[in-house]
């Protein structure tokens, strides 16, 4: 015991040694940033426009040390494929180092559960759309030749044979059936014959399909992607704003549109889609 | 003691920093590889390979006759290659635009087809089709679940299709073909895309010969409870209507198309497969020249009032027997005889014997001769020379001046059709008649005719002629024995 025997003049000694350093750890320990959750939100169809600024956010959240995981909020249709594989590739370069957990907050079908299926988990509102999964595709013209366009062989105007197209159809559906695979994994419940149908379920039926992971709310998410990244006290950060993304990205032309501004469910412009087209209302027979 | 306090220092210095990253982080995301797709391997399906069909084809001839009186759905390069094979067999495909010229047209076909109409048949148009196909016409329905008639919002876009089964199955009802407002398909193995089916189980028919994959690009599926399922789907291929095999029953496949019982009636579910590229995918193209067979394939009974329609094929052999001076009138006849049937599309040649002749006229008189006997023979036909008339069944006695008679037989090889007169002036006005395509003095009964084409002929029976009889006209029921006073 008498080892432990301090005089007054020696503790007066250790306390003038262990005070600052205890103020220095405690300031220093200050220093360390709150970790952050970031949340990119989509509630568009996927084109050019959302999809770069979706990329940005997904990049700035890969680079910034402090963002720790990263929750998607998800309300689309689809649309793009170039669009959706661009975003679903910067996302897996995200997961390679940073967890990243969807929350469906309406609608994630297409392209968009393309994205989501990228990503560590799945939750959604109960009453939400999940699936959708598969590609649409408007043929091209059959080739022709006009009086006043000179091109330089058959396709040159019109890109490919029809043929052709519904075959690049069917092989970007694989790549998306492999991405959904990979995804889900063990956790799918449904087999290609199922899946491969393209229908939409509603957020529960996809549950039990093991398309999402859970039914629940936005908190919940946060909490699943801090419990990924192995976070108990972080904050949330908008990266959309901590991106510098100022203007607005909301999807113009992406949709055909009515002479009185009513947008329809089919996109403007002919191509290959990885979107939903709701059924329309079907006239009085 | 200076060594102890320097630890307990950096202690109490690194705590805060400790207990801040723990209070912030439990532990760490390890980072890992994320697996993607192997974007780099994925592949275009391809289509199956094309097996080539067979060389022989034989020239049978005939005429098509292709629906276009009925809003149908198909654009002539679409059906091409059919056309092209009909070609290749010496028939030809002739449209039909106008309802009131079918009965007419049909007279002289060989088929009806019928792609994805969109306007009703006439209960007329329905009795007529079916008259034809009764005396062994043939008819090919193609439909199409991408050729209904699509109801589009103010954008452009399709909100709505009524199907093009619906004007096509009051047509095939009768001879036991439903027609489904479906589509099938198989996501499971498929041409390319899920609605591209394969058919590899085949009902046993000529229309079938050969084939081992046929590939339907979009296809109504069928029903026959009388008829022949020529082309089945598997277990995985299902209708959009119940997503499902017929009676959720595995072992049952969807068919594709179909025959009816007589064998005469063909519906198809789909007409794309006909369409380059995709008449040459699988057993296609082998699928398409059997169809072009089935078409000139049927047995068609005539009657003389189908004049000058009584022949399948393409040409028609001449046989002036022993009896016949081919004099320089009876050529002419002959040549002017030639000229009508060219213009539809048969070739008239003079022979000697008939032994290769498929189709053929043998021109003759009253006169007894061996060459003619066989002839006339299976008519019952009396030719005596010490007569001024001949025994004609049905008709009684028939003066042999001014009169003429008109005997027609079909056989599997051909029909044949004999000319009789007294003279071989009277043939020849007998030939100028009927090349006029001019029946309006001739009685005709079934295969057995009788032209006044003078003005002194006359025949004679027991039993009277029933009045107001129209020449020219096939009587029904029972074959009266008329006695005729020829008109001038």
């Amino acid at each position: 015991m008498s080892r432990f025997k301090m005089t007054g003049e020696e503790l007066r000694h250790a306390a003038w040694w262990i005070i600052p350093a205890l103020i220095v750890g405690i300031l220093l320990s200050l220093l360390i940033p709150r970790p952050e959750i970031g949340v990119i939100q989509l509630s568009d169809a996927i084109d050019s426009t959302t999809a770069e600024a979706l990329i940005t956010q997904i990049t700035y959240a890969r680079q910034d040390p402090n963002i720790h995981a990263v929750v998607l909020i998800i309300n689309s249709p689809g649309g793009t494929v170039v669009d959706s594989e661009a975003i679903y590739i910067e996302l897996a370069r995200l997961r390679a180092t940073k967890p990243v957990v969807t929350w469906v907050s309406g609608l994630d079908a297409s392209g968009a559960y393309y994205l989501s299926s990228g990503t560590d988990y799945i939750v959604a509102v109960p009453s939400s759309e999940v699936g959708n999964v598969g590609v649409i595709a408007y043929l091209p013209a059959a080739p022709m030749i006009l009086e006043d366009v000179i091109s330089t062989g058959p396709y040159k105007l019109w890109g490919s044979p029809r043929d052709t197209t519904m075959r690049e159809v069917e092989m970007i559906k694989q790549g998306f059936f492999q991405a959904v695979t990979l995804g889900r994994g063990n956790r799918l419940k449904i087999g290609p014959d199922v899946l491969s149908r393209g229908q939409i379920w509603p957020a529960s039926t996809a549950y039990q399909y093991g398309l999402v992971d859970q039914l629940g709310s936005e908190t919940e998410a946060y909490d699943e992607a801090a419990s990924l990244a192995h976070l108990w006290h972080y904050k949330m950060t908008d990266l959309y704003v901590a991106s510098g993304l100022s203007q607005s990205t909301s999807v113009v032309g992406f949709f055909q549109q009515t002479n009185d501004g009513s947008k329809s469910p089919y996109p403007s412009q002919a191509g290959i889609y990885m979107l939903y087209i709701p059924a329309l209302p079907s006239p009085e027979k | 003691m200076n060594r102890k306090i320097i630890l307990i220092a950096l202690a109490v210095f690194v705590l805060p920093l400790v207990l801040r990253l723990i209070w912030f982080f439990p532990g760490f995301y390890p980072p890992h590889t994320i697996a993607t797709p192997d974007y780099a391997n994925l592949k275009l399906p391809e289509a199956p390979i094309s097996t080539p069909e067979s060389n022989q084809i034989k020239q049978v001839g005939g005429v098509v006759i292709l629906d276009n009186a009925h809003g149908n759905q198909f654009q002539p390069s679409e059906i091409q290659t059919l056309v092209d094979a009909l070609g290749q067999r010496g028939a030809r495909v002739e449209l039909n635009s106008d309802s009131s010229k079918l009965e007419s047209q049909l007279k002289y076909a060989s088929a009806y087809l019928i792609f994805s109409p969109y306007y009703k048949y006439t209960p007329s148009e329905v009795q007529i089709i079916q008259n034809f196909i009764g005396r062994g016409g043939r008819m090919a329905v193609f439909t199409d679940p991408t050729r209904g008639l699509v109801i589009y919002d103010p954008l452009g876009n399709p909100i709505d299709n009524i199907p093009d089964t619906i004007e096509v199955n009051p047509l095939l009802e009768p001879f036991g073909i439903t027609v489904n407002s479906d589509y099938l398909y198989d996501l499971a193995e498929n041409e390319g895309n899920f609605r591209n089916v394969y058919f590899e189980s085949f009902g046993k028919s000529d229309l079938t010969w050969g084939l081992k994959k046929v590939v339907f690009y979009g296809t109504h599926s069928l029903e026959t409870d009388s008829g022949l399922t020529l082309l089945s789907g598997d277990d995985k291929t299902f209708s959009s209507e119940t997503d499902a095999t017929p009676n959720d029953d595995p072992k049952q496949g969807w068919a594709g198309a179909a025959l009816d019982k007589t064998g005469n009636v063909l519906a198809v579910g789909d007409f794309t497969f006909l369409t380059p590229p995709y008449n040459t995918v699988g057993d296609n193209a082998v699928f398409i020249s059997n169809i072009a067979d089935f078409l000139l394939g049927g047995t068609l009974k005539y009657t003389l009032a189908d004049f000058p329609y009584l022949f399948t094929g393409t040409s028609v052999d001449i046989l002036p027997t022993s009896n016949v001076q081919m004099t320089a009138n009876l050529i002419g006849a002959i040549s002017k005889f030639q000229s009508s049937y060219k213009a539809i599309n048969t070739e008239i040649n003079i022979v000697q014997d008939s032994t290769s002749a498929r189709n053929l006229i043998v021109l003759g008189t009253f006169a007894q001769a061996d060459d003619l006997s066989k002839y006339v023979k299976p008519f019952n036909v009396t030719l005596n020379d010490a007569n001024n008339y001949i025994e004609l069944p049905g008709f009684g006695q028939l003066g042999k001046t001014g009169n003429s008679v008109l005997l027609f037989s079909s056989g599997d090889n051909g029909n044949t059709l004999v000319l009789l007169a007294d003279t071989e002036d009277d043939l020849v006005t007998l030939m100028s008649n009927l090349s006029s395509d001019d029946l309006s003095k001739c009685v005709l009964q079934g295969a057995v005719g009788v032209c006044s084409i003078g003005s002194s002929g006359s025949f004679s029976t027991n039993t009277p002629t029933p009045e107001g009889t129209p020449t020219g006209a096939t009587p029904t029921g029972a074959i009266p024995t008329p006695t005729v006073t020829p008109s001038h």
